[in-house]
């Protein structure tokens, strides 16, 4: 994978990389994509994907709401609050 | 034999607390399996009664415990606190077992070593100048060192096995939705299980038979509860039709132990063939085999046809689902947040660069990049539908066989540093634990003697639900070659 494959990747996935992060993980990715291709040598013709090992079909629960004992808790673990509202920068 | 009833009691009574915390406060600066430890905390959320009371156990930093941090051995959740508890603990908690502490871990659970954690290093027992193993190091630690009886871990493609037999302890991955993953913080969610590592086989099936169970709050458990109980009546016939009836009553994909060969286990699969171990692992390999004929198993060579493809598929597959697990960690609603941001936008991607160390960035990239449009056909659906192949392959041998002995890892426990396995060659070695996964299947992880003065220690696997056929093979070959302890640590209970 060139450079510029692992830029437009690692913007996807919202991750700054520094320079010399950029050499060492295009390496390692290369490395890896490279031990991938060997998965090229199965004939998958007849094969159904496995999505989840052990599951046979979509499960559903019905639609209640069960609500969260202790929101405090939750709110506690935001790293900046104002009231009971999370502060961000300003979006504009 | 180690049990559990040297153990009770241990946290309830004032004297043996403190004598417990003189023991951890005397072992822990050498080994450095936890990440946080504080007992009284533990003892506020357990039932003062049950079979289990005021027996201490630790829980690996990926599983949730109310109070305590729950960091993942990341910076991106460094000062988080886990507002509820997984199902896993709450069981055991109800039982009256103590958690103690959280353990140290590779972050997310992405590594061998424990080396990749964030906040510190978790050294082996049996030579503190190479790794526990991981991702559960800190769990596997804390037993062996005789911290405690048991540990919770996880397991996604060999992070409780593989730490086990670097200990020199056993580690079980149980059957794929068996035990909830409610509050095990995903990785991989159609590979993640919580495993239990233990000091011996008795203690393994009691943590394992108190832990499992259906929960409304996890989609993918199972309601398994009359299959186990029946797998242990007496008289073959009646297990076989209950075990029937109950993996179809359980929703599972495909049949489990009864689809085999049933009954008690009479023949052992060895797998043969180049499998590129350590001088010192394979000669035990087979010396382990040596130990299964004496024990009057019939041991059989197959082949795992698919074996090479194990590591390539699991490494697809998982960081396909890693990638869009870790998509969550943004630092604005609770984590690691940057000191400045100018707006949201930039918020996320500093505290995303700032808070995942390097192993985690190069399997979110790689997640990222096989799922990607124009990618997807040739790596993450390939790899699924290779998936298939594989579990058809285990069908298959598990129609000959009963159970498969399989290497865990091609070395023992690596030092810390150059000197070890680089993180490539770590990945290439995790070849015999992946399938457990990729499968869903069981597997045991068992130690094996010494070699070198380091353990070694070998796996077991099963057709789904067949836990109790590890457990039949394990505790007897304890009987010849039973768990060593290390050295130094002289814990008063093991």
């Amino acid at each position: 994978m060139d450079q510029q494959e692992l830029r437009i990747t690692a913007a996807l996935a919202y991750v700054d990389l520094k320079d010399e992060e950029y050499e060492k993980l295009a390496a390692a990715v290369e490395q890896m994509l490279q031990y991938f291709s060997k998965m090229m040598e199965v004939d998958i013709k007849d094969l159904p994907p496995t999505t989840h090992a052990l599951v046979r079909e979509n499960r559903t629960r019905p639609d209640q709401a069960l609500p969260f004992p202790d929101t405090d808790s939750l709110l506690e673990n935001a790293p900046e609050t104002e009231d009971r509202f999370i502060v961000i920068p300003n979006i504009l | 034999m180690s049990s559990l009833s040297r153990w009770i009691g241990v946290l309830t009574d004032p004297t043996s607390f403190d004598l417990y915390v003189k023991y951890v406060e005397q072992v822990e600066p050498k080994i450095g399996a936890f990440l946080q430890f504080d007992p009284r905390l533990g003892l506020r959320e357990s039932s003062s009664e049950g079979p289990l009371k005021g027996v201490p156990f630790a829980v690996k930093d990926i599983i949730a415990v109310k109070g305590f941090p729950l960091t993942c051995g990341s910076r991106i959740l460094e000062g988080f606190l886990s507002p509820y508890t997984a199902t896993a603990v709450e069981k055991l908690q109800r039982a009256g077992a103590v958690v103690v502490g959280k353990t140290n871990m590779d972050e997310f659970g992405m590594g061998s070593s424990t080396d990749t954690s964030f906040y510190k290093q978790t050294n082996n027992p049996w030579d503190l100048e190479r790794v526990a193993g991981g991702s559960s190091g800190g769990s596997a630690a804390a037993v062996a060192s005789g911290m405690v009886p048991f540990a919770l871990g996880s397991d996604t493609g060999g992070s409780v096995r593989q730490p086990a037999a670097f200990c020199g302890i056993y580690g079980l991955k149980p059957t794929y939705g068996v035990v909830s993953r409610y509050g095990l913080v995903a990785y991989a969610s159609s590979l993640d299980v919580v495993g239990i590592c233990a000091s011996s086989v008795e203690i393994t099936e009691e943590v394992f038979a108190l832990i499992r169970g259906k929960d409304e709050r996890d989609q993918t458990s199972l309601d398994t509860e009359e299959l186990y109980r029946r797998k242990e009546l007496p008289g073959k016939d009646a297990r076989d039709q209950a075990s029937l009836e109950a993996e179809e009553a359980s929703g599972a994909q495909y049949r489990g132990a009864s689809s085999g060969r049933g009954g008690g286990v009479r023949r052992i699969g060895f797998v043969s063939g180049n499998l590129g171990l350590d001088s010192e692992v394979e000669r035990a390999y087979l010396h382990t085999r040596e130990v299964c004929s004496s024990l009057g198993y019939e041991v059989k060579p197959i082949e795992l046809s698919m074996l090479e493809y194990y590591a390539p598929v699991y490494y697809t597959i998982a960081t396909a689902e890693a990638s869009a697990n870790l998509a969550r960690y943004t630092g604005i609603r609770y984590g690691y947040r940057p000191e400045y941001a100018e707006n949201p936008e930039e918020l996320v991607r500093k505290a995303r660069s700032e808070g995942f160390g390097e192993e985690v960035k190069l399997r979110i990239l790689l997640g990222t990049y096989v799922l990607r449009s124009g990618f997807q056909d040739q790596y993450y659906q390939r790899a699924q539908r290779i998936r298939t192949a594989i579990r058809r392959d285990f069908e298959r041998v598990f129609q000959e066989v009963d159970v498969i002995l399989s290497p865990v890892f091609p070395t023992q426990a690596f030092k810390h540093g150059s000197e070890g396995l680089d993180p490539f060659q770590q990945k290439v070695a995790d070849r015999f634990t992946t399938a457990a996964n990729l499968a869903g299947i069981p597997a045991l992880s068992f130690p094996a003697g010494l070699a070198g003065g380091l353990p070694v220690g070998f796996q077991l696997m099963a057709p789904v639900f067949g836990e109790e056929l590890l457990f039949q093979v394990a505790r007897r070959f304890a009987e010849v070659l039973p768990p060593l302890n290390p050295p130094s640590y002289p814990s008063p209970w093991s």
